[in-house]
């Protein structure tokens, strides 16, 4: 369980500028806004709480309350602390602590986006998920998008009399869309937004040498093949290197966090599946917990054996992907993506068998899991860890590991530092690579995780290359704990025994509170904040995705280097657009 | 000049042609195919038995493709520079001797379209005016991705080029000949590739990057500029390009063929000259294999390596070669 702590020494230090927040539910501190930054400051410096997990907003119309909330972990391990702001919530101006946590950088501007949050002091406040000419900040809770039919589901035209009706001849179209005062969309130039963006881009490009050379830019995305997605980068380019470079996102976005507002709890499961698709059980397992510490349900021995078990094939299906596509940003055809994907073929062959569906899971419960692993498919499994995949992850090993054109392509290549991985709040193989032998998995165990004997995988280089080999080493742990599972499941909870605490059903009781459920999901720490008010739907429900927030480093990571290179750091950071973007 | 020497010529042009466009269609099915093997996979098998038909679906595809012409890009050139690169891949072939002299309908008939005395300089000569249609098409093209793809198709050919040049060398003074037939004809004892292992190295390597093939197809790169100089071509002046890179491929396996692996020789072949075609064939096939099977198993190099191994490997390696060759053969006599 994912614990937070509260720090008495800090208590006397910021008397009068703290109070523990004594909501029913809730845990933490409230800072008074104009110390937050001094407060964030000793927490880093005096406290060691270096790493900045999760930074987001709640908006409890009620209260008139605008809050942020911080949620901060030491680098070393162990448990973490969560504070928060309060502000009006008409005109919330929060200072920005960016230049304290950098990795805040881009989750303050999604909270500026979605919730209208201004931090003052953030250098470069704009949009990131929505357009420039976007209207309003959708995850208000008087915000109401163009179909709005009631806040939360089940509606009542729907259920359980099933009167249903069409929104198109309640708000035909033309009518349906709200413009910002003055905004005609047929003379609108898009353009002028981009040349923002383009000469942001240029004034942080500096020259170095003193021969004076044009300076390009060129938009890498957002259709392009190596980007995984709807993704675009404005690149700086002296020639063929980059001087400055600027992630530019949301073409994916769907305002997963508004949809899930509406949801009601259960409902949420399977929209968190299409967050990460390559790893939608490890999505599944982060929201359950979160919602499970609110309920403060514990599932059966066997669920908790089951959700280990297929989280940490999650892990392998999407290192397989990550490493093949790595190469094939590189440059070799298809052929190690090929070769991996076909030992995830197999692995999915399993999740099919067992939910269904070979992506789109859907499978983790409330206080358990869907429904047990069918007896052939566990067969399957079972040869699958203990025989093929360790052959195969080291005949990948083999294969692609000492190749010389590999190591020339990678080593020394987007270097980030312990300290700036840190900084950055990137998580998950980014981190690892760099020397910080943080996993969720030992330095704050949740589930089963500390039964299990395994290593923490760490490289310190932290380029390109140690990503690509940090992947393999933690293919390899995961097999270590797969092994060691499928014994032990059959010792402590043979088949039969319950999978699901309590009776399946449909609408869950949650209790008021917050919780932040985080779990060390393929691509890092995976974190879901859930407020909730004792309705059938979350009052809040906000998504730490960790492609998005390690994108924060891309531009560290980018600078100097040619622009074949951002491709191969792009893929060494793994990013999915559908958690990105959310 | 007699008629019946014209219409030779005339057919032999034709037909070499024909089965040069008719080699490059099912060297792209050989592609496919090959790397769909190498990849666990199947491969083109849906137009006709095995897939054989599907270059013939794809020329046909790629024809009524609508042919678009940005906005902004130089027209002219555009147009011209997909013919730029296809005309010298297609003649270059002419010099290429496929075998000796066989007799048809009573007429002794040579194998080889044109049995020119510099040959060999016409081969280096015409190899590198493919480059410019590369250039001019990423310049005209009025994109940055295919001004970056030009570029770097330019530098590269420089750095190549070199080397290439001087990997052309020993042959020419083992045999002590320009003309590729009696160059050819000089293996009769023993190949080149044997007496020179180095310089055919060195010849392998520079010519894929000269046809600008895995892992040195920096100018085309999908990863960092989607399609490099050709990004904004379409229908068949993209398949032109298409077709000037296999074309190419081909040339340059007869070229390494002829200079290294003793061209159309083959056991047997004294006897039967019909059996020299069928071996340079088979040579050509090997040297499509490799290639495509480079494509299948390395990554790509990044443009300064390639520079930097251009310039300082093969560049340097090539010249000592020469010089030791040239040694040698002083001194030997």
């Amino acid at each position: 369980m994912t614990t937070l702590v509260t720090v008495p020494d800090i208590e006397t230090r910021f008397a009068g500028v703290i109070t523990p927040d004594t909501r029913k539910g809730y845990q933490g501190y409230i800072v008074e806004a104009e110390h937050v930054r001094a407060f964030a400051k000793a927490l880093r410096d005096d406290y060691g709480y270096d790493y900045l997990a999760s930074l987001t907003g709640v908006d409890y119309l009620p209260e008139g309350k605008m809050e942020v909330v911080y949620h901060v972990y030491k680098s070393t391990g162990g448990p973490g602390l969560v504070f928060k702001v309060q502000v009006p919530r008409e005109n919330p101006v929060v200072p920005s602590i960016v230049d304290i946590y950098p990795g805040a950088n881009f989750q303050e501007r999604e909270a500026w986006d979605l919730l209208g949050i201004r931090f003052e002091g953030h250098p470069n406040l704009r949009r990131i998920l929505l357009w420039e000419g976007f209207w309003g900040h959708p995850l208000r809770k008087d915000w109401r998008e163009p179909y709005f039919e009631e806040e939360g589901k089940p509606f009542s035209s729907r259920w359980p009399h099933g009167k249903h009706f069409h929104h198109e001849d309640k708000n035909p179209f033309g009518k349906n869309v709200d413009y910002p005062p003055g905004f005609d969309p047929y003379t609108w130039e898009p353009d002028t937004a981009d040349e923002i963006l383009y000469q942001a881009v240029l004034q942080r490009s500096e020259i170095r040498d003193d021969l004076r050379t044009e300076r390009v830019v060129v938009n890498l995305g957002p259709q392009h093949p190596s980007t995984h997605g709807v993704f675009r980068m404005i690149v700086t380019l002296d020639g063929e290197t980059i001087i400055g470079l600027e992630p530019v996102m949301g073409y994916l976005h769907r305002n997963h966090e508004k949809i899930g507002e509406r949801n009601t709890w259960i409902m949420n499961i399977p929209y968190t599946d299409r967050l990460d698709y390559i790893t939608a059980m490890a999505n599944n397992f982060g929201y359950v917990l979160a919602v499970e510490q609110l309920m403060g349900v514990k599932p059966p021995e066997r669920a908790e054996y089951i959700r280990v078990i297929m989280a940490e094939l999650t892990r392998i299906v999407n290192h397989l992907w990550a490493i093949g596509f790595l190469l094939n940003d590189l440059g070799a055809f298809f052929t190690p993506a090929l070769y991996a994907i076909e030992e995830r073929e197999l692995i999915l062959d399993v999740f099919e068998a067992t939910t269904g569906s070979r992506m789109m899971n859907n499978y983790f419960r409330f206080g358990g899991v869907a429904r047990d692993i069918p007896e052939d498919a566990w067969d399957k499994l079972v040869q699958l860890v203990t025989d093929r995949l360790p052959r195969k992850v080291d005949e990948l090993d083999r294969y692609l590991t000492n190749s010389e054109l590999i190591q020339s392509r990678t080593i020394g290549v987007g270097v980030l530092t312990a300290e700036e991985a840190i900084a950055y709040s990137t998580s998950g193989p980014v981190l690892r690579a760099s020397g910080v032998p943080y996993d969720i998995r030992r330095a704050d165990p949740y589930s089963i995780y500390d039964r299990f004997d395994f290593d923490v995988a760490v490289r310190y280089h932290g380029d390109v290359y140690d990503r690509y080999l940090i992947r393999i080493d933690e293919m390899r742990q995961s097999l270590r704990i797969l092994q060691q599972a499928v014994k032990q499941i059959e010792q402590e909870a043979p088949r039969g025994a319950p999978i699901l605490a309590g009776k399946p059903q449909y609408q869950v009781r949650v209790p008021p509170g917050e919780s932040y459920g985080r779990v060390e999901a393929p691509k890092g720490e995976l974190g879901f904040y859930v407020v909730s008010t004792g309705k059938p739907n979350p009052w809040r429900y906000h998504v730490r995705a960790p492609s998005f927030v390690n994108l924060t480093a891309l531009e560290a990571m980018c600078r100097g280097h040619k622009i074949a290179d951002v491709v191969t750091i792009l893929g060494s950071i793994d990013i999915v657009l559908g958690e990105v973007d959310r | 000049m007699d008629w019946a020497m014209l219409i030779e010529w005339v057919v032999k042009a034709l037909l070499l042609t024909v089965i040069l466009l008719t080699g490059f269609a099912y060297t792209t099915y050989l592609e496919r195919k090959v790397l769909a093997w190498i990849q666990v996979r199947i491969g083109p098998n849906r137009a006709g038995p095995w897939g054989l038909l599907q270059p013939a679906a794809d020329g046909i595809k790629l024809i009524f493709k609508e042919e678009l012409i940005p906005a902004y890009a130089d027209k002219i050139i555009f147009v011209l520079a997909p013919v730029i690169t296809m005309i010298p891949a297609l003649i270059i072939n002419a010099v290429i001797p496929w075998g000796r002299e066989v007799v048809i309908f009573g007429r002794k008939v040579a194998l080889y379209l044109a049995d020119v005395n510099v040959g060999v300089l016409y081969i280096m000569a015409v190899a590198s005016i493919s480059v410019y249609g590369v250039v001019l098409a990423g310049w005209s093209s009025n994109n940055k991705y295919s001004l970056l793809g030009g570029l770097r198709a330019s530098a590269q050919m420089i750095s190549y080029e070199l080397a290439l040049g001087l990997a052309f060398l020993p042959p020419i003074m083992l045999a002590g000949t320009l003309n590729l037939r009696e160059i050819v004809e000089a293996q009769r004892s023993m190949w080149y590739v044997v007496y020179q292992p180095i310089a055919a190295f060195i010849f392998l390597v520079t010519s894929i990057a000269e046809v600008n093939r895995a892992p040195f197809d920096l100018p085309e790169a999908e990863q960092e500029l989607t399609a490099g100089y050709h990004t904004e071509y379409s229908g068949m002046k993209f398949a032109l390009f298409f077709m000037a890179e296999y074309t190419k491929m081909i040339a340059v396996s007869a070229i390494f063929a002829s200079l290294y692996l003793g061209g159309y020789l083959g056991p047997f072949e004294s006897q039967f000259p019909w059996l020299g075609p069928v071996y340079l064939a088979l040579k050509i096939f090997l040297g499509l294999f490799l290639m495509i099977w480079l494509r299948a198993t390395f990554p790509r190099f990044r443009y300064d390596q390639l520079m930097a191994l251009g310039w300082k490997g093969l560049f340097p390696l090539a010249l000592l070669n020469v010089v030791v060759t040239a040694g040698v053969l002083a001194l030997v006599g």
